[in-house]
């Protein structure tokens, strides 16, 4: 069922963790489809599995901790589990980027801005270090640094909590990705930074024809980003579909739940 | 000289679990410490020959009379190092005993009380630990003379500080605890606090610390009578016995292995004791 | 910076006249007379005591003295040797020299090891984290003069071709100097060693845990470059912290390794000096080398601030 309009496809994916020969199944089973281009929503609260699902995607495993994948993952026809680790390093940060929760700890204190765009440009497009920061240069440009020439030279504790977002927002579209999974990457930002952040994710979306996979516990950051929503509870996925027939009928009871915590403001402009 | 790792150092990943492990190694070292306890409390009457009873077969090597073989003057080895371990584990448990009341109540005393009292004891420390424990310890040893009495005074002082540290730090944190100022909200007296609620608190990085610092000065005890520097002769050590034998080494090499085991077993016993108990304890786990 | 650099060189200054007073007081406190130390013999005559005390000063007040010994060591004067009558700071420095190059050779291979075996211990987990910390807790228990011992039983005595006690000055032979302090250097890093692989693993086990790990993990890098530019870029400050730190008992260390290799250094210099009952040697080497440890953490303390300035990113 090779489905030329979808990008991704994920079928039964589980993810079982390992704590102290202890299993303990943390995704149970779920499918779903991202077509090319596409803004999907995942919502959930914390511990539903749906950073776990992310994680599955680019095939990464917490750091010292022992995680089994099982069903399929299939990126343009092509099941992700059954790459060996060479195929999948290829795959991360080419064809599917991710940008992460926290970008206080998201960079690397010791290397300057700039380097830890170059690293990835090297590594992908096989560019030399002077051509490849040219383009970094225009990268954080486009995720809109000023004086971008002048930046790329700063270590990360120069640069605002929303700025060091813009920083792995760069690295993240640096090599044109198909897909960018985007874990909750406004909850640690202040309230009037995450609307920037999140408009920027949507202009570049735009203008690169990514999809984008956007994972948040709150349902007022999907609203107005993405077409389809999946919500996920306790390692399912509970309910999806339209986004806007979502917000007008939910049918399950945790759905509402959740779209009652959004405040006000934000249902009632997504309904006006 | 053995260092004290950083706390962290064992506990960096492990969740909350149990830790089978760290209780095997309190067991293994709790067995080699009573293993080690006996030898000193019963080696007279274990010992096969009297320690300082000389005979003409000198720097024998092993044989069925004289197991380990016999030193330069006829000495049976393996009765020697028997009995030589009571000196080494007199002076080292005495002097860890001490530095840790000292430390406990230095400790207590600058935690719980703080302000200029604690950085006039934290200064005075400061100096104590700004010497290289070892060369302190040489120093002292040698201005004063190599009695058992100025051993055992040296190595408390020298690990006083250590052991200070180790009391200060918990109790600082603790004594803002919740159930801390609510026994003194009730009226519970200072000193009865302290002793009541914030020294349990710190009773686990006590105990791995002493352990280490046991090691230390296992140590530091063998090293000074390496050096000639230990209990005077002719009561028979671990450290002077080495030396000895290093210096017959060409005649009778094996008897470097008797000494050199005792030693290391008695250091690798509190050793595997300090991490047992770090891991058992989880003491430094954040 | 030079804020912080004076603040914390001003903390160290009551620490250094403190070590200063325990060095002065250590050798005043000698049972029985320290002109008759001096002496050498107590076959001395009451003038010939008298004057010795005269000239050594020892006839003012203690204040005074102790200003006066003070004054002496910070123009560079220890004092005088009781065995030779020369200049301790004479007979120091070259063998301060000897020392200062054994405990660098050792602190590089104790770095070396303890990086590399912290860093396996770390990335591999599983049964390398369980060997290395194993024979850690080993290592930890065999003291550095049994080590050097054993290592002369095994050399001296079955390998007599690798020549131990043959040490080269510097002047001679440079490289055949360090040559012959490689054994000896071996013997006084391995314990040392232990700590900075403990402290390492550590380290890399909490730079490990960090997101900008797994970021570069999400970039796809190779495994070298995650290692070479976010782990052990990180780790590394910690690692050569401690490794500073360590100093003191590499100094300390030296003392037996030194006369067990017989190597002309401080260690040795002290050895001999005790057994001499050389107390203006034994002061002056506490003095210098609380000193030189003292120093040490602070240099290790600023650059650790200096790091920390462009780490911080709280």
């Amino acid at each position: 069922m090779d489905d030329r309009g979808t990008l991704l496809q994920v079928r039964d994916l589980t993810a079982q963790f390992n704590l102290d020969g202890v299993p303990s199944r943390v995704v149970k089973g779920i499918s779903f489809d991202i077509a090319p281009g596409e803004a999907v929503g995942f919502v959930g609260e914390s511990g539903c599995g749906k950073s776990v699902t992310a994680r599955a995607i680019m095939r990464l495993a917490p750091e010292g901790s022992s995680v089994e994948w099982g069903g399929r993952i299939l990126f343009r026809g092509q099941d992700l589990l059954t790459l060996d680790e060479h195929e999948m390093r290829d795959m991360r940060g080419r064809r599917i980027a991710m940008v992460f929760q926290d970008p206080m700890a998201s960079l690397n204190p010791v290397m300057t801005v700039g380097a830890q765009i170059d690293d990835i440009l090297c590594r992908h497009t096989g560019v030399s270090r002077r051509a490849a920061r040219r383009r970094t240069v225009e990268l954080l440009g486009l995720v809109g640094i000023h004086d971008p020439a002048l930046r790329a030279d700063d270590y990360p504790h120069q640069f605002s909590g929303g700025m060091r977002q813009r920083v792995l927002i760069a690295i993240a579209v640096s090599c044109q990705p198909d897909l960018l999974i985007a874990d909750e990457p406004t909850t640690a930002l202040d309230v009037t930074v995450q609307a920037q952040i999140l408009r920027l994710l949507m202009r570049l979306r735009r203008e690169l024809g990514m999809a984008l996979m956007l994972i948040t516990h709150d349902f007022g950051v999907i609203a107005g980003m993405v077409e389809r929503v999946y919500v996920m509870h306790g390692g399912e996925i509970v309910e999806f579909g339209e986004i806007d027939a979502l917000f007008a009928g939910p049918r399950h009871s945790y759905t509402q739940a959740l779209l009652a915590a959004v405040p006000r403001i934000e249902t009632a402009r997504r309904t006006a | 000289m053995i260092d004290l790792p950083p706390p962290d150092a064992t506990q960096a990943t492990a969740p909350a679990r149990k830790r089978p492990r760290g209780r095997l190694l309190v067991t293994i070292g709790l067995a080699m410490l009573i293993a080690l306890l006996a030898i000193a409390a019963f080696g007279p009457l274990i010992a096969p020959y009297s320690p300082s009873k000389t005979s003409p077969d000198s720097l024998a090597g092993p044989t069925a009379m004289h197991w380990l073989g016999t030193d330069s003057i006829g000495r049976d080895l393996l009765s020697r190092l028997i009995v030589g371990g009571r000196s080494t584990l007199l002076i080292t448990f005495v002097a860890v005993a001490l530095a840790l009341a000292a430390g406990l109540v230095l400790g207590l005393v600058s935690g719980y009380i703080g302000g200029r009292v604690d950085l006039a004891i934290m200064r005075v420390l400061d100096v104590v630990f700004a010497f290289p424990v070892f060369l302190l310890a040489i120093a002292v040893v040698a201005a004063l003379g190599p009695t058992v009495r100025n051993l055992i005074l040296t190595i408390a002082v020298v690990y006083t500080p250590a052991m200070a540290r180790v009391v200060r730090g918990p109790v600082l944190s603790v004594k803002r605890w919740d159930h801390v100022e609510a026994a003194r909200s009730v009226g519970v007296g200072e000193f009865a606090i302290a002793l009541r609620h914030v020294l349990p608190m710190v009773v686990s990085p006590i105990l791995v610390q002493t352990s280490l610092i046991l090691a230390n000065t296992i140590f530091t005890v063998t090293a000074l009578s390496f050096l000639g520097l230990g209990p005077p002769p002719p009561d028979p050590n671990w450290g002077s016995m080495l030396a000895e034998a290093r210096q017959f080494m060409e005649l009778a090499p094996l008897t470097v292995i008797g000494p050199a085991v005792a030693i290391v077993f008695a250091s690798l016993t509190f050793i595997v004791l300090a991490n047992g108990l770090r891991e058992k304890l989880d003491v430094g786990s954040r | 910076m030079l804020r912080m650099v004076l603040v914390r060189l001003s903390l160290t200054v009551p620490i250094l006249l403190g070590v200063s007073m325990v060095a002065f007081g250590l050798m005043r406190a000698l049972p029985g007379d320290f002109a008759l130390a001096a002496a050498g013999t107590t076959a001395v005559s009451d003038e010939v005591l008298r004057t010795t005390r005269r000239n050594l000063g020892l006839d003012r007040p203690i204040w005074e003295q102790y200003g006066i010994w003070l004054g002496n060591a910070l123009a560079g004067d220890l004092g005088h040797s009781f065995a030779t009558r020369k200049p301790v700071a004479g007979e120091l420095l070259p063998r301060l020299a000897v020392t200062a190059e054994l405990t660098m050779i050792a602190g590089l291979l104790a770095m070396a090891m303890g990086a590399t075996t912290g860093l396996a211990s770390a990335r591999l987990r599983g049964r390398t984290d369980w060997i290395v910390r194993g024979l850690n807790s080993l290592l930890l228990a065999v003291p550095n003069f049994v080590v050097a011992t054993l290592m002369v039983l095994l050399f001296g005595l079955y390998f007599p071709t690798v020549g131990i006690f043959n040490y080269v000055p510097f002047a001679t032979d440079p490289l055949a100097n360090v040559g012959s302090l490689l054994l000896p250097a071996l013997a006084l890093a391995l314990t040392v060693s232990v700590t900075i692989s403990e402290n390492t693993r550590a380290a890399v086990l909490e730079v490990s845990s960090q997101d900008y790990v797994m970021v570069a993990r999400a970039k796809g890098l190779l495994a070298r470059t995650i290692l070479g530019n976010y782990l052990v870029r990180n780790a590394l400050t910690p690692v050569i912290t401690v490794t500073g730190l360590q100093l003191a008992a590499l100094l300390g260390g030296s003392i037996l390794i030194e006369t067990i290799f017989t190597i002309p250094g401080m260690g040795q210099y002290l050895f001999d000096s005790v057994s001499r009952r050389d107390y203006p040697v034994i002061q002056a080497i506490v003095l210098v080398s609380s000193t030189i440890v003292l120093m040490m953490n602070v240099l290790v303390d600023i650059a650790y601030a200096r790091v920390d300035a462009r780490v911080s990113y709280d």
